[in-house]
């Protein structure tokens, strides 16, 4: 595998990828701006009408008719969330043109209909075309009213929300209804031209072999744009609350779910990571060999560590009367860490875990952009051996000191209503 | 010990079928410049056996439902220890599913796959079940059966199956329910595991950073030769009629989802793979995003970006599902019924048909630049008793014709089963 990364133009990087292994390639752009509630709901649907037409495949069926010629190649669509900020990407993949059965270059194919998405939409009457936007529009507010059909990430959702409330983290990356209603061709558009102008950009293209095709067409066609991009800060570690904060909703449901939100004043993420693997993260972890094999509590019940917000959630999905004793048990656990009551070898299988994820990196070509992002964020580029090695140079009372620092923020549950 | 070398003469692709002395039947890909491994020992044996009997046996056995599934859960724990603790110190990522028609027991992995796949084969082959552990199950997969239950796509996906489905087992949940679970003990569980856990019933797969030669070097260490026992599964019978046309039901969703599918002709093997890759493309004919009727339903707010189909079959049972979110699915029944009827008698635009096809090549070519894609490939191939790269070569002699057959004998408005889950919650 080789890479390079370079900056086409002011705050716009390219990385190329090259590994001989595949047989796919891979082409994706990332806007990075601040999670702002006045703009989350244009840019999401901006972004959902520029990566399903251009001014050349201007319906969706043109477009997907192109696709499919060209052997079901990709396009599509991403609006999350890292922090405080807002992440839209679109990305693209299609077969090396090795395979390709007719001979076609499918390659110079692909990155030209990527450009043309990116620098020429549909355009009437100074927004984007009524019926891509319409489109779009529907698909964004069907996406809002679909939350609450997944239990679990409905309830992550609503605890975050009330954890990370006035911050931009605490914002739903594509927004609410009510700010998805006002939305209009043409302040889409706007917003569009916005982000093309003011946010911060990665390209990253992964290829089987060495073509400079889609940084040439890219550098070019940045040349002539006008860029005034503005600062974005990655890791913006949330205030903690004086005083957990408890909420909770009645919902015809059979199962009931509690989301718990801890902070942390620490900078050590390293560290705090490791707690959350020891804690939860793996079928080894403390909460799960306790609350669920142990006590058969629920049939899941996890950890995360988020970086950017020094937040680490745990959730899980119990019986009504059994919320307490999860919830004990839950505390009980993260207080045996905090005792340093971890073994060497909950530790070490931390660590083995850790280094099977890192070594994976680099066996599909979304995976390496994806690194790198990741590493952009960290503010440092690094391999996955030398990401791992600082892993390894944690110790135990770094661990100590990381889950003492964990505070109890805010506690959600989903509970069924009664009978 | 038999060793076959099958390549894909489309891509140039390879793996490595062995029939092991043990019985087993084990395919390998290496996968080189790939740093993971992927490995999944698999049984056919899943939630629709819930009826079967071996050489000497003159009944049938008839088993709770869920047992697949229990059974499952309850091989990680070993007599002295947790399985997972083993993969932990290997790094490895264990995990183990249980289908209609199959469970496999998976790890994943970049470094030390030799004694990851020495934990995988030794576990699978050594049981311990008490009673005690059992119980303990009962509350774990209690919860994940309530999960599920809340679960508006999976809700709606059975609802759809019980209205196809007279008698065929593919109409209850893979985990079971709570009451029949609480039927299972461990002398039952110990029954299933010595029918269906034998080597002649079983494959192992595994792809990735690997070498063929360790790989059945340590298959020749770990696995126990097993007397084929001439195991056989039932179905009752099944008729071709729907049991009923449409089923609604309720739930606290912030907006509807829906299952239309038609239930089609069962087939095995050989003629199943290639009944499954022409309806894979009749589908597409009908609801690909470059479609009228989908520019139409997308176009009248009918339809989003949710909206799309796969075919879904097993040993006796066969349909073709279109899916999404959408208040209206009554007018996407209209719409999908008045399509198969213009192309039965209009017949297929020879353009459309060769785009689609090189599409479906498409995504077959992607698949093979995945690990995980692969092992699952050769395992599913095997247990479908075909060979792994026989979809691409199925594709690529598909005829138009072939296509339209299907859309005429198969795709049938009395065969039409629609469920919708509708919201409770004001949106």
């Amino acid at each position: 595998m080789k890479y390079n990364r370079t900056e086409i133009s002011d705050k716009v990087g390219f990385l190329s990828v090259i590994d001989e292994k595949f047989k796919t390639c891979q082409l994706t752009i990332r806007f990075i701006v601040k999670n702002d509630p006045e703009y989350v709901s244009e840019n999401a649907i901006a972004v959902g009408v520029i990566a399903t037409t251009n001014s050349v495949f201007n319906t969706i069926a043109k477009m997907n008719e192109k696709l499919s010629s060209l052997y079901g190649s990709g396009l599509s669509h991403i609006t999350g969330k890292r922090g405080d900020l807002q992440v839209l990407s679109v990305s693209s993949s299609w077969i090396d043109n090795r395979y390709a059965i007719d001979g076609e270059d499918i390659t110079r194919e692909m990155v030209q209909i990527v450009r043309d998405c990116i620098f020429s939409p549909d355009i009437q009457d100074g927004g984007f075309s009524r019926e891509n936007f319409d489109i779009e529009k529907k698909d964004l507010l069907d996406r809002i009213d679909a939350e609450m059909n997944d239990k679990r990430s409905y309830a992550l959702k609503q605890a975050l929300q009330t954890a990370l409330k006035d911050e931009p983290a605490g914002i739903v990356p594509y927004g609410s209804k009510e700010t998805a209603l006002r939305v209009t061709p043409q302040s889409a558009y706007r917003a569009y031209k916005n982000l093309l102008k003011n946010a911060q950009i990665e390209i990253s293209f992964v290829s089987p072999y060495e073509n400079s095709l889609a940084e040439e067409t890219f550098r070019e066609a940045f040349s002539q744009t006008e860029r005034s991009p503005q600062e974005v800060v990655f890791r913006t570690p949330s205030p903690i609350k004086p005083k957990i904060e408890k909420v909770s909703e009645e919902i015809d449901v059979r199962q009931c779910k509690t989301v718990m939100v801890f902070k942390s004043d620490s900078d050590d993420v390293f560290a705090l990571r490791l707690v959350s693997m020891i804690l939860g993260e793996t079928p080894v972890s403390k909460l799960f060999v306790n609350v669920r094999e142990k006590m058969s509590l629920c049939y899941y019940c996890a950890c995360h560590f988020s970086p950017p917000k020094n937040v680490l959630t745990i959730d899980s999905g119990v019986e009504k009367s059994n919320i307490q004793k999860a919830e004990d048990e839950i505390l009980r656990q993260l207080d045996e860490i905090k005792k340093g009551n971890f073994s060497d070898d909950e530790l070490q299988n931390a660590l083995a875990s850790l280094d099977n994820a890192f070594s994976s990196v680099g066996d599909s070509p979304t995976s390496y952009p994806m690194w790198f992002f990741e590493c952009l964020c960290d503010g440092e580029i690094l391999t996955p051996a030398q990401k791992f090695a600082r892993f390894l140079e944690v110790s135990r009372q770094r661990i100590v000191d990381a889950a003492n620092s964990l505070k109890p923020d805010t506690f959600y549950y989903m509970l069924s209503k009664e009978d | 010990m038999q060793k076959n070398v099958i390549t894909s003469s489309a891509t140039g692709d390879k793996c490595i079928h062995v029939k092991h002395d043990s019985g087993l039947d084990i395919y390998i890909c290496e996968m080189h410049g790939f740093s993971t491994v992927e490995a999944l020992f698999g049984t056919k044996y899943g939630s629709i056996n819930t009826m079967f009997r071996q050489k000497g046996d003159t009944e049938y056995t008839e088993v709770p439902e869920g047992i697949a599934h229990f059974l499952e859960h309850k091989l990680f724990e070993n007599e002295d220890c947790d399985v997972f603790e083993l993969y932990a110190k290997t790094g490895a990522n264990g995990n183990a599913f249980t289908s209609f028609d199959k469970t496999a027991y998976i790890f994943s992995c970049s470094k030390n796959y030799q004694e990851s796949l020495r934990i995988l084969l030794n576990f699978v082959q050594e049981p311990y079940f008490t009673q005690e552990t059992v119980d303990k199950e009962q509350g774990i997969i209690g919860q994940e059966i309530q999960m599920t239950n809340d679960n508006p796509e999976w809700r709606v996906f059975f609802n759809m199956l019980r209205c196809m489905y007279h008698n065929h087992p593919v109409k209850i949940d893979i985990a079971g329910t709570i009451e029949s679970i609480a039927q299972i003990d461990a002398d039952l569980l110990y029954k299933c595991y010595n029918t269906f856990y034998n080597l002649n019933n079983m494959v192992l797969s595994i792809a990735g950073n690997i070498n063929a030669d360790e790989v059945l070097a340590i298959c020749d260490e770990c696995l126990k030769t097993c007397e084929d026992k001439g195991l056989e599964t039932v179905f009752p019978d099944e008729p071709d009629e729907i049991v009923q046309s449409e089923i609604y039901e309720k739930q606290p969703v912030g907006t509807s989802v829906f299952h239309i599918g038609f239930k089609c002709k069962t087939c095995s093997g050989v003629e199943r793979l290639k009944k499954s890759v022409t309806a894979s493309v009749a589908m597409s004919i009908l609801c690909d995003a470059s479609t009228d009727m989908y520019r139409r339903l997308l176009k009248d707010n009918v339809i989003n970006s949710t909206f799309g189909g796969e075919v879904f079959c097993g040993d006796g049972y066969f349909t073709v599902i279109f899916s999404g979110d959408s208040s209206k699915p009554e007018v996407i029944r209209e719409n999908i019924l008045a399509e198969t009827e213009r192309l039965k008698s209009e017949g297929i635009d020879d353009k459309m048909f060769q785009r689609i096809k090189k599409s479906a090549y498409g995504s077959m070519v992607r698949e093979l630049n995945n690990v995980e894609a692969v092992a699952n490939t050769m395992m599913n191939s095997h247990m479908e008793g075909v060979s792994p790269y026989d979809a691409i070569k199925f594709t690529s002699e598909l005829k138009s014709d072939d296509v339209l057959s299907f859309i005429r004998d198969e795709l049938r408005g009395d065969r039409l089963v629609m469920s919708v889950i509708e919201g409770t919650v004001e949106s």
